[in-house]
């Protein structure tokens, strides 16, 4: 039987492999080199952490990696037998599965020294943690509160003077913990790295508005990786300098996810992606002429760093307004202009079972955004991570409907 | 209306205070401010002349709130959404509403965008405690809700209304807890149900008026007998639906300590006295158990449990789980086996607003009491 090629990977590829190759070699040193180890959140201020040399892990990152091996429903049922109910976030149960079996699809992550949890996201995670801290005998565990950045400019100033005190108290805390100090100089220079290759990332987010499209979100998601976990590097700018690089040469030569004359449905995304069935999405959407093109989720990591300002101001300010935190009139406003700038006609309303704090917004939302754009919704409910809550042949029934309806309202491209 | 009520009207009116809510706002032409659990100073609402109204879930059916909040949304919040969407529709003038968990997180914008025409204030406490920096936003939030109300109401409050306001439910506390201690002793002259009713209740309706009852039911006890009860702490966020305190009272548990927020949590609150009334409401939040599940530091829920079980001399712990609490949840396997370790036998009641079936309970409860004698 004659194999497969293998397709050639990209610089990018090639990049993104090296970068997270060494991220994790550094990570699974830090023990013996005497480094801390930090858990944290996959919106948190991470830079402060790297501006001291502390290693942070996602546990979430590693959470994905399994879910997206198809291994959510083995692992998280291996946790409901420890008493853990199968409607907790599947990154969760999957995570607490690789602590009491050790498996992973990977090679793991190492244990923590400490904790930082970013609500901006969700409260899972913070509870999520304490779970992990106990089981480390009481590891530290520093909560920054992001109250939500509700649509009140002095309600605002006094959020971000509350969100400053806290960083301050974090730097307190990892100065006491490394019996260091912390060098605001240091930070600066990777606020500068953070805000680089975050411009960057926007960048090649916001190709997805060329049509045909040289991206679909699942590249968007693949691409996300190394932001989430090493913004605040050079070699994260290098990454994604090299990435709008190969994206622009697509633009520049006509090259979409679907050839021009069949990308017929241009789509939204509300959620995180359900990774066992990342490919399988695409193709199957791709069938009908359909691109997911975006969703708030990958754009959660384009910050806009402001380096005039004070460190820890322009970071509570990014941080504090992720689209998780804001109210949900500005999420409407942040999907709308998404809609706008990429000339989307369609909209894909993922209800995650696994993620209350993004999940439970949406049937208000799809409202909303349904009314002021005159597009239906498709809504959906399945978990992100764990089969046994995902039904496909429901899913690609409703799906080939959603296209028809689009089609008879008028909606879909027509072929240029 | 609310100061002279029988044991009958109490139980009534802790499971439905609302037409009396009504009757009460059309009587005193006064407004009402609906809030959930999370540590809203309703002195603060009080001193406008307003009554606080924290809104506790409702047994009735659902209608409107499933197609907003997906079924593993826990059933206080579906609840509380269904009765402001359906069945108290006019009743409030507004909601001052906090952000304690997942499911709450957006839970203030999905009312305000579905429940027009009202005012509308987050309170957002802070979910860390245990930092300078949250002293510093607690003081925060309570003026901000201050400035709030008084553009909502034109009026601006002193200190001496809010004075007024902090002794009123200061005395509510005071009372309850004192109630609370013979309670404990004389489980056969008062009986669960009415106890926690009252303190339900309490979070609900005016106090000024509310307190005379109180006062009643206090001067009105006579001494019973403890023969035949078995003591029991109470553990999680609130019992409900009310008629679990019946099947307690039926097999004879005697809760003697709790850490429910319908309970302890709620009347630890007692505002120190002192100079500047902004610093002491501020420091109050920090001073009783917090009323958001956050926080869940399960060592020392673990110790507080542990420390009531012993000093109580109680039998057991009963410990509330609201399905789908995801708070909760993460908290309560290591809770169950600290508590296993420990040799402290406690049972979890599993509640659910619209579907909890009693017979089941009270055949799970008696076989636990069974078992436990047993030992
Ligand atoms: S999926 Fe949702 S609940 Fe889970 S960690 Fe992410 S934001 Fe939190
Ligand atoms: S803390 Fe638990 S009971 Fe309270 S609203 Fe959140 S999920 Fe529901």
């Amino acid at each position: 039987m004659s194999e497969k090629p293998k397709k050639e990977l990209t610089k990018s590829q090639i990049l993104s492999k090296k970068i997270t190759d060494e991220y994790l070699d550094e990570a699974f040193r830090a023990k013996e080199e005497g480094r801390i180890v930090c858990y944290t959140t996959a919106i948190s201020p991470v830079e402060i952490l790297v501006a001291h040399d502390i290693i942070p892990i996602y546990p979430e990152n590693h959470s994905v990696a399994n879910l997206a091996a198809k291994k959510g429903a083995q692992m998280c049922s291996y946790v409901e037998g420890m008493g853990y109910s199968s409607h907790l976030c599947a990154y969760a149960r999957c995570d607490l599965a690789y602590r009491a079996t050790g498996f992973t699809v990977t090679r793991g992550i190492p244990e923590p020294d400490m904790f930082l949890a970013c609500n901006a996201q969700c409260f899972t995670l913070t509870k999520w943690f304490q779970v992990l801290s106990r089981r480390g005998g009481g590891l530290p565990l520093f909560v920054f509160d992001t109250p939500q950045y509700i649509r009140d400019g002095k309600a605002r100033e006094e959020i971000i003077k509350y969100c400053v005190l806290q960083l301050k108290e974090l730097i307190a805390l990892i100065e006491t913990v490394t019996k260091r100090k912390f060098d605001y100089d240091r930070l600066r220079e990777v606020i500068k790295y953070s805000r680089e290759a975050s411009l960057l990332y926007r960048k090649f987010l916001d190709m997805a508005a060329h049509i045909p499209s040289p991206i679909s979100i699942f590249d968007a998601l693949i691409g996300m990786a190394i932001t989430v976990y090493r913004r605040g590097t050079p070699q994260c700018v290098e990454y994604y300098r090299t990435l709008c690089e190969e994206t622009q040469e697509k633009v520049d030569k006509g090259i979409g996810v679907l050839p021009k004359e069949k990308e017929k449905f241009r789509l939204y995304w509300e959620n995180l992606p359900i990774w066992f069935k990342f490919s399988d999405h695409a193709k199957l959407l791709g069938s009908y002429g359909g691109v997911i093109l975006t969703s708030l989720y990958v754009h959660a990591w384009s910050f806009e760093f402001d380096l005039d300002k004070d460190p820890l101001y322009t970071l509570s300010e990014n941080y504090v307004s992720r689209f998780s935190n804001v109210t949900l009139e500005d999420r409407v406003d942040m999907a709308l202009d998404l809609f706008k700038r990429y000339s989307l006609n369609g909209m894909l309303m993922f209800m995650n079972r696994s993620c209350k704090a993004v999940s439970f917004a949406v049937p208000t939302l799809k409202e909303i955004l349904t009314k002021k754009t005159g597009i239906p919704a498709l809504v959906f409910e399945s978990d992100m991570g764990d089969q046994r809550f995902y039904s496909e042949a429901q899913i690609r029934t409703r799906i080939e409907a959603y296209f028809e309806t689009l089609e008879r309202l008028g909606l879909a491209r027509k072929a240029a | 209306m609310w100061e002279k009520m029988s044991y009958e009207e109490i139980l009534e009116c802790a499971v439905d205070p609302y037409p009396s809510i009504r009757e009460w706002k059309k009587r005193t032409g006064k407004r009402v401010l609906g809030t959930t659990f999370a540590d809203v100073p309703e002195e603060v609402i009080w001193a406008f002349d307003i009554l606080p109204t924290t809104i506790m879930g409702t047994t009735k059916p659902l209608k409107k709130a499933q197609a907003l909040l997906p079924d593993n949304a826990c059933s206080l919040a579906r609840s509380n959404l269904e009765l402001v969407l359906s069945y108290e529709t006019d009743l409030f003038d507004g909601f001052v509403l906090p952000q304690v968990c997942d499911t709450t997180q957006h839970l203030s914008d999905i009312w305000r965008l579905n429940v027009k025409g009202k005012y509308f204030e987050s309170y957002l406490a802070p979910r860390q405690t245990d930092r300078e920096s949250a002293k510093y936003w607690v003081r925060k939030e309570i003026e901000r809700l201050i400035d709030s109300l008084s553009a909502f109401t034109g009026k601006r409050i002193d200190e001496s209304d809010l004075k007024r306001s902090v002794d009123l439910h200061n005395e509510n506390k005071r009372l309850l807890k004192e109630i609370y201690d013979f309670k404990r002793n004389n489980p056969s002259s008062l009986s669960n149900r009415v106890f926690f009713s009252l303190v339900k209740l309490s979070q609900q309706v005016a106090k000024d008026e509310l307190n005379e009852t109180i006062r009643r039911v206090k001067e009105s006890l006579k001494d019973g007998t403890k023969d035949g009860y078995i003591d029991v702490i109470l553990a999680g966020i609130t019992c409900e639906p009310m008629e679990i305190y019946d099947l307690f009272d039926e097999i004879k548990l005697n809760v003697v300590a709790d850490n429910l927020l319908i309970g302890s949590r709620y009347l630890a609150g007692e505002v120190d006295p002192g100079e500047d009334l902004l610093d002491r409401l501020a420091a109050r939040h920090f001073k009783r158990g917090f009323f958001s599940p956050i926080h869940g530091n399960v060592f020392g829920e673990f110790e507080e449990l542990r420390r009531l079980y012993r000093e109580n001399g109680a039998k057991a712990i009963i410990y509330i789980h609201i399905e789908f609490c995801e708070s909760q949840e993460y908290d309560l396997p290591d809770l169950k086996k600290m508590m296993k370790r420990e040799g402290i036998p406690m049972h979890v009641v599993e509640t659910e607003y619209q579907t909890t079936s009693l017979s089941h309970l009270r055949t799970r409860l008696q076989a636990f009491f069974e078992s436990i004698k047993g030992t």
